[in-house]
């Protein structure tokens, strides 16, 4: 879900917190099927429509880092182990701190509401422009390109049941009253799930509170909020609950987007060897002291519709705002932050490597004995446990065993579509697509996930397919990262209700054009 | 028509808050969270305008929610500020103690330490700063320990410290940036900085516009200037904003300061009655200021000596072991007054005025070299410190 709600100090979540600009929602990228010209890369940071949609706040400074590379195969030879993948992650750190040269995007909004957009260390060098909020329109670029730039109100691309997540961690805040101090009262101590627990009356569903969680926040009751049950909770039918109800959470919502659609060739001076176009997204907070200083833009940039950069100290504008949150890949949070304010690093997330690995291991825990009990095989080894289990793990050495093979499996595609020319282009693996936390955009792909992330693609219930083994069939072909998403599974499998974990399709269609996201919504 | 200023526009947000919260109380009276983040607006209001009736509208909103919902954190939390702020430290830790795991948690941390330094317990309060900001580098934390160490005579450390809570602050807090410029003024006006510490108020202004806070500051930088009558004109502006009974006394040493006795006698009458008012409501928190006000403007030892004893009761600090040893010495009590003024001094509190009136208390008791050294220390930290200023 990326960010959606995720309660780090910018979230909404909490009651005693705000709803803010620099909440960043999601980082969609994908290669344009627009080939005039050249190959063109779509890219979409969306974050909250604070102060409302099309009116962006004045001390947000929103970046969107851009590093292209060539693709990297994982060593065939390479095992499967614990120090490879240490190894792995040493390697990801020095790529990141060392050799790759990162361009970016910088957006900062005027109080009259003209955006300035300055583009930093591409080939062509550095340049700034000004443009309108609320418009499609195009960017010239000193080499000649031609960059499509929507600043402004859109819907919210995201689709999703985000109660139902919510659900399966047992996260206390979307369903109780929790107060921001009360920090270990967020993802309670009870297994995680997608299937009920008997007896987990705090958040299996309630028929008599059906909204709960879904706008009704109830009183947390006194602790412990632990689960003392052995197993699934089962209908009278024998059915398993679902913890997901594949209704959109995010329907009729608006977002605020940066989305530009940007020349290949203006990211790379080597567009036939750099095909992975490494995206992320960062928003920063004007800092207190400058914004007394009240300094304005540099005249260049508002008289002129670009100007060279070469002169201008540029960090010295960073170092005036604060940096608050970041986006790369869907779910990161969920899999590595835990939504932790100091763990909004970005790229730089090669850190919490260690922390992945645990972090996978104790949802593994919860997700992997659901996975199981609805006949499916999955990924991750629970020693054959009839229900989730609550365990986390201090020590990675420890951990790692178990989500091995969901680390390292190959995520496979549901049929080529993703891969039209058909080139040798590997299975991306868990660990290389969460480390660094960045959306990977192969641009020989259509850029569906986990090559890139199409507005269209159901990104949530791709996650859960993680802790799916690969290697297993259903109705005779092997597991793939849509499985979860097919109504006839849900049709034959022993749950109410019968519906996949998240909604299929976002509320309103798509764009087939720039800038892809949907109109705003009238509110 | 003047542009609102930022402390008015917050005000009126405020109170938009709270009609819409009542609103949505009314309609779900069962649910925490409207009353929890109503009680928060009211006191949120309070801290705005210092009124005492605001003070006690968000109280009985604490009080009526904990005893409706129970002692919920962030209940309990509140209803600790607001004791605090009152000076009923004893109250605020059994408001802490409703709901245990508060005192674990940084927040409730921050409170006892805030309630420590109350209670004159300096080594526990510069531990368990040092510890929460480990920790956590909050802006608010480092502004505390900033204003440990400016009480404590380590000015270049204190700023340092405001300073680097200033960097955490964005431009989301504005009216916190300018609480942390005032304190980095008063930093530098009892240090007799008085230009630096007007330049400090202005950037306070400029962050925050409109806040009679700020306008209270710089009246009083202005008076250290000597800039008499626009003190005088800019306290009267600030009374009829805050009407604080603390802000009448100021005015009327002012107005004593400069010759104008004849003004000043009604101001200290009002803030007499209020003081007393307050007291005769069960208040503590002007105990303080009845003390000074006897002892100085009055010039009534018994009377001072009362209400001195009274809040040391609650509260042994340098500043309360201070005001005892001045009532004392305004009573002839000499010897129980040098008594008490070597334990205020014994705190390793670095303060201008609690050094001249240790000389003063010194000299009389016939300690001499004492109370040349204190007077030295005095000069020291406050080249000016015979010149006009607020305690603080």
């Amino acid at each position: 879900m990326a960010d959606h709600n995720d309660p780090n100090a910018v979230n909404s979540i909490f009651s005693d917190i705000d709803h803010s600009p620099a909440d960043l929602y999601d980082l969609f990228g994908f290669p344009s099927s627009d080939t005039s010209g050249g190959e063109k890369v779509v890219i979409a940071l969306t974050f909250a429509s604070v102060p409302d949609a099309n009116v962006l706040d004045s001390d947000l400074l929103y970046r969107i880092l851009i590093a292209a590379h060539p693709r990297v195969k994982w060593p065939s030879q390479k095992e499967f182990t614990l120090d490879a993948l240490a190894g792995y992650f040493d390697a990801v750190k020095s790529k990141y701190l060392g050799e790759l040269k990162t361009a970016e995007i910088r957006v900062t909004i005027d109080p009259a509401q003209r955006a300035t957009v300055k583009f930093i260390g591409f080939p062509c060098g550095s340049f700034s422009t000004v443009v309108e909020i609320g418009k499609a329109l195009t960017i010239q670029t000193p080499d000649g390109h031609s960059i499509q730039t929507f600043i402004g109100g859109r819907d919210d691309a995201f689709f999703n049941d985000l109660t139902g997540f919510f659900r399966s961690i047992n996260y206390a805040p979307q369903f109780y009253h929790v107060p921001h101090t009360m920090t270990e009262a967020r993802e309670l101590p009870i297994p995680k799930t997608l299937l009920e627990l008997e007896g987990n009356d705090l958040f299996n569903y309630d028929p008599n509170n059906p909204l709960l969680g879904r706008g009704v926040k109830k009183d947390l009751p006194p602790g412990p909020w632990t689960w003392k049950g052995d197993k699934f909770k089962k209908d009278a039918n024998g059915n398993f609950r679902f913890v997901y109800s594949g209704e959109d959470a995010q329907a009729g919502k608006n977002v605020n987007a940066i989305i530009l659609e940007i020349p290949l060739a203006f990211i790379t001076s080597s567009s036939t060897a750099n095909r992975v176009v490494n995206t992320w997204g960062e928003s920063w907070v004007r800092k207190a002291a400058h914004k007394v200083e009240a300094i304005p833009d540099h005249p260049v940039w508002l008289e002129h519709p670009w100007a060279l950069l070469d002169a201008i100290h540029l960090d010295e504008e960073l170092q005036k705002y604060k940096l608050v949150d970041t986006d790369g890949q869907p779910f990161a949070d969920a899999a590595l932050s835990e939504r932790e304010d100091n763990r909004q690093l970005g790229a730089n997330n090669f850190w919490l490597g260690p922390h992945f690995v645990r972090r996978l291991a104790h949802l593994g825990w919860g997700f992997g004995p659901s996975i199981s009990a609805l006949g499916l095989a999955t990924s991750f080894d629970h020693d054959n446990s009839q229900v989730s289990i609550h365990r986390t793990y201090s020590s990675v050495v420890e951990a790692f065993p178990r989500v091995r093979k969901t680390l390292f499996q190959g995520l496979r595609m549901p049929d080529d579509s993703w891969n039209p020319r058909g080139l040798d282009i590997p299975l991306r693996r868990p660990f290389e697509i969460f480390i660094p936390n960045v959306c990977a955009i192969d641009m020989d792909t259509t850029g569906t996930w986990p090559y890139g992330r199409r507005l269209e693609d159901q990104v949530a219930t791709r996650f859960l397919a993680m802790f799916l083994d690969m290697e297993a069939t259903f109705n005779g072909r092997k597991y793939h990262i849509e499985l979860l998403n097919d109504q006839s599974l849900w049709d034959h499998a022993p749950i109410v209700p019968k519906t996949p974990p998240n909604p299929l399709r976002n509320d309103v269609p798509f764009l087939d054009h720039f800038p892809y996201l949907a109109e705003p919504h009238r509110q | 028509m003047s542009q609102p200023t930022d402390y008015q526009i917050e005000l009126e947000r405020t109170a938009k808050d709270i009609c819409e919260l009542k609103a949505r109380v009314r309609a779900q009276p069962g649910d925490p969270e409207p009353v929890t983040k109503l009680a928060y607006r009211l006191y949120h209001r309070a801290s705005l305008t210092a009124s005492f009736p605001d003070y006690q509208a968000a109280e009985a909103a604490i009080d009526a929610d904990i005893q409706h919902f129970g002692p919920k954190e962030d209940l309990c939390l509140l209803k600790a500020t607001v004791d605090s702020h009152f000076h009923r430290v004893s109250a605020a830790r059994r408001d802490l103690g409703m709901a245990p795991a508060l005192c674990t948690r940084p927040e409730g941390r921050a409170m006892l330490a805030d309630l420590d330094l109350q209670e004159g317990r300096y080594e526990n309060v510069r531990t368990s700063y040092e510890s929460l900001i480990r920790e956590n580098r909050t802006w608010d934390n480092l502004a505390r320990l900033a204003h440990f160490k400016g009480r404590t005579g380590d000015v270049e450390e204190a700023d340092r410290l405001y300073v680097e809570a200033e960097d955490e602050l964005t431009a989301k807090e504005m009216r916190s940036y300018a609480w942390v410029e005032l304190q980095r003024g008063v930093l530098r006006l009892a240090r007799g900085r008085h230009e630096e510490a007007l330049a400090h108020y202005a950037r306070a202004e400029a962050a925050y516009t409109g806040h009679w806070l700020t306008d209270e500051h710089v009246a009083e930088g202005l008076a250290a200037q000597e800039r008499f009558d626009e003190a005088v004109k800019l306290y009267e502006s600030v009374i009829e904003r805050a009407p604080k009974p603390e802000l009448k006394q100021t005015l009327g040493e002012l107005l004593v300061f400069i010759g104008r006795q004849d003004r000043a006698e009604s101001w200290f009458e009002q803030a007499l009655a209020g003081y007393l008012e307050s007291a005769e409501r069960g208040d503590v928190h002007y105990y303080h200021h009845l003390t000074d006000f006897y002892a100085d403007i009055r010039e009534n030892g018994p009377e001072a000596l009362k209400w001195a004893r009274m809040d040391l009761e609650l509260r042994e600090n340098h500043a309360t072991l201070a005001a005892l040893a001045w009532a004392l010495f305004r009573d002839g009590q000499l010897d129980a007054a040098q008594d008490a003024v070597n334990r205020a001094l014994s705190s390793g509190v670095c303060d201008s005025t609690l050094f001249s009136q240790a000389a003063i208390i010194e000299r009389e008791t016939g300690r001499i070299s004492d109370s040349v050294r204190h007077l030295q220390m005095a000069e020291e930290v406050n080249p000016h410190f015979r010149g006009f200023h607020v305690h603080r």
